[in-house]
């Protein structure tokens, strides 16, 4: 059963994106309702990235619009709702002063303020989102000497710590082994499921999620939206996606795109 | 000691000295973090423009130091911004032309040249205490701004595109810091010297991160490594006769050296 969301977080008109006249994007639209889980899949270089950077305000459309709950991304201040994981996560510099509690403490920076030193709250926040992380033994630490499913799951308590009602991750799973991977997407989905937080996810690993998504978003320079992402993609449309012959495969309950 | 400290000029020399080590030591924390180490040399070398303008001009050549050296953060901040130039080549340009137009103005007021020499490498004789005044009223905004903007300049240096994205105002914020570097390097020159400031605001900090510790100590460490270097240095200097901000410069370096092999992997 399809379920419609009523508050649109994001809501996509025409966007295009051209850099020295090669297009990036052409003509997306899409919206993103409260509580849902979407999974951005497509080719390398077929501007994803550059599409949630627009959605971050990190990058300016060249035409069409993007609102944010319902204002305009010029008129939108309140990012503190939207956290981002972005793609070189877990390859923090290993040099950087910060502890895992330093880290996850960041989260809690843009709503804080800048008049107003740490409260209980924002103690309880943070506490909350290593609990939910499985990091508070690790609050000590140094993140450089973690491992990279253990980054990961520092980065994610930093964006939890702002208490976001959307999260967007670009693909964090770089250096991260299977365990902690499979781990990562269960978390998301609990996230998702009993926190009510909205999930926008670029991977490769669509099998294994395939399960938890409500809707998968297939992009390279246009948009492909599908409803009912157990169905996942024909052969054709990934071929189709990706330029060349591609095949999903089974391996277990698990596919990949080769 | 207590007989160094009855000469005024010596009491001058220590209040100037210990402000700059708590501001340099700050401010290089997060302009190592930010990998803006280089521009601590650049705007220094930017500063003694300022300088040989109030020498030959005839006015105050630490405010003069002080105005070059915010104009020249501004126009980094302008060029690395605005045009497709790596930023290193921006801040070798801008350390290079600096000097060249210093060097010309001193060498056109001829009789100068022994004050500037003062301000390339640092004279504790040179504090007057209009200096120390401007140094502390200056220091006192600078280090406040530091302090009051210290998590979100440290949240810019970790990931400025997260911090963007969680609603801190990152360009605003980068603008303040690079114009308060401006100025806590425009202080120094008078006690470290130009040639020599930039050590004092990286050395310190880069010893710190040896140790492997949270942000918070790393500042610490790096603001005891940089008094330390900063009062023995000026006492060395007295007793010895010798420079002090080459003397304070060589310190660190040896408390550096002394990191490295005590934090070895």
């Amino acid at each position: 059963m399809q379920v419609r969301f009523k508050v649109p977080i994001f809501d996509v008109k025409n966007l295009f994106f051209t850099v020295r006249e090669q297009k990036i994007l052409s003509n997306i639209s899409f919206e993103i309702y409260s509580g849902e889980y979407v999974a951005v899949i497509g080719p390398n270089g077929g501007g994803k990235t550059t599409l949630i950077r627009m959605l971050l305000g990190l990058e300016k459309q060249t035409s069409g619009t993007i609102k944010i709950f319902g204002r305009t991304i010029k008129n939108f201040k309140e990012w503190n709702k939207i956290g981002y994981v972005p793609q070189r996560a877990s390859l923090v510099d290993e040099n950087f002063p910060a502890t895992v509690e330093d880290i996850v403490k960041m989260g809690r920076i843009a709503k804080r303020g800048i008049f107003r030193s740490s409260s209980e709250e924002d103690a309880r926040y943070i506490k909350d989102a290593m609990l939910k992380m499985d990091i508070l033994d690790l609050k000590d630490k140094m993140v450089g000497v973690l491992s990279g499913g253990q980054r990961q799951r520092v980065m994610i308590a930093r964006a939890l710590a702002s208490v976001p009602e959307i999260l967007i991750l670009d693909e964090p799973n770089t250096g991260v082994d299977i365990v902690s991977q499979n781990r990562f997407y269960a978390l998301l989905a609990k996230l998702n499921k009993e926190d009510n937080i909205t999930i926008v996810f670029i991977t490769h690993d669509i099998g294994v999620i395939a399960d938890d998504i409500n809707r998968l978003f297939t992009i390279n320079q246009k948009a492909t939206i599908c409803n009912n992402p157990k169905e996942t993609l024909s052969c054709e449309e990934v071929t189709e996606l990706y330029g060349r012959e591609s095949h999903l495969i089974s391996n277990h309950k698990h596919e990949h795109i080769l | 000691m207590i007989e160094m400290l009855s000469y005024d000029f010596m009491q001058r020399a220590f209040i100037a000295g210990i402000f700059i080590a708590i501001l340099a030591s700050i401010s290089g924390t997060f302009i190592v973090l930010r990998r803006y180490s280089l521009m601590s040399e650049t705007l220094a070398h930017a500063s003694l423009v300022g300088v040989a303008v109030g020498l030959v001009a005839g006015y105050n050549p630490l405010w003069m130091a002080v105005i070059v050296a915010i104009l020249s953060s501004w126009l980094i901040e302008y060029l690395r911004s605005h045009f497709s130039l790596y930023s290193d080549a921006i801040l070798s340009i801008i350390l290079s032309g600096s000097l060249a137009i210093a060097i010309i103005i001193v060498s056109m007021g001829g009789s100068f040249n022994n004050s500037l020499f003062s301000y390339l490498f640092g004279s504790i004789l040179s504090v007057s205490d209009q200096d120390v005044i401007t140094i502390m009223t200056f220091g006192t905004i600078s280090l406040g701004f530091l302090l009051l903007f210290s998590k979100e300049l440290y949240f810019i240096s970790y990931d400025e595109e997260v911090a963007k994205t969680s609603g801190i105002k990152v360009d605003f914020l980068n603008f303040l810091l690079v114009s308060v570097v401006a100025i806590i390097i425009a202080l120094s020159i008078q006690v470290v010297g130009s040639l020599l400031i930039g050590a004092l605001m990286v050395i310190p900090t880069v010893s710190a991160l040896q140790f492997r510790v949270g942000f918070r100590n790393t500042m610490l460490i790096s603001l005891f490594f940089a008094l330390f270097s900063v009062i023995l240095g000026m006492s060395i200097s007295y007793y010895f006769s010798i420079p002090s901000g080459a003397t304070i410069v060589l310190l660190i370096i040896f408390i550096f050296i002394i990191s490295l092999v005590v934090n070895k992997k």
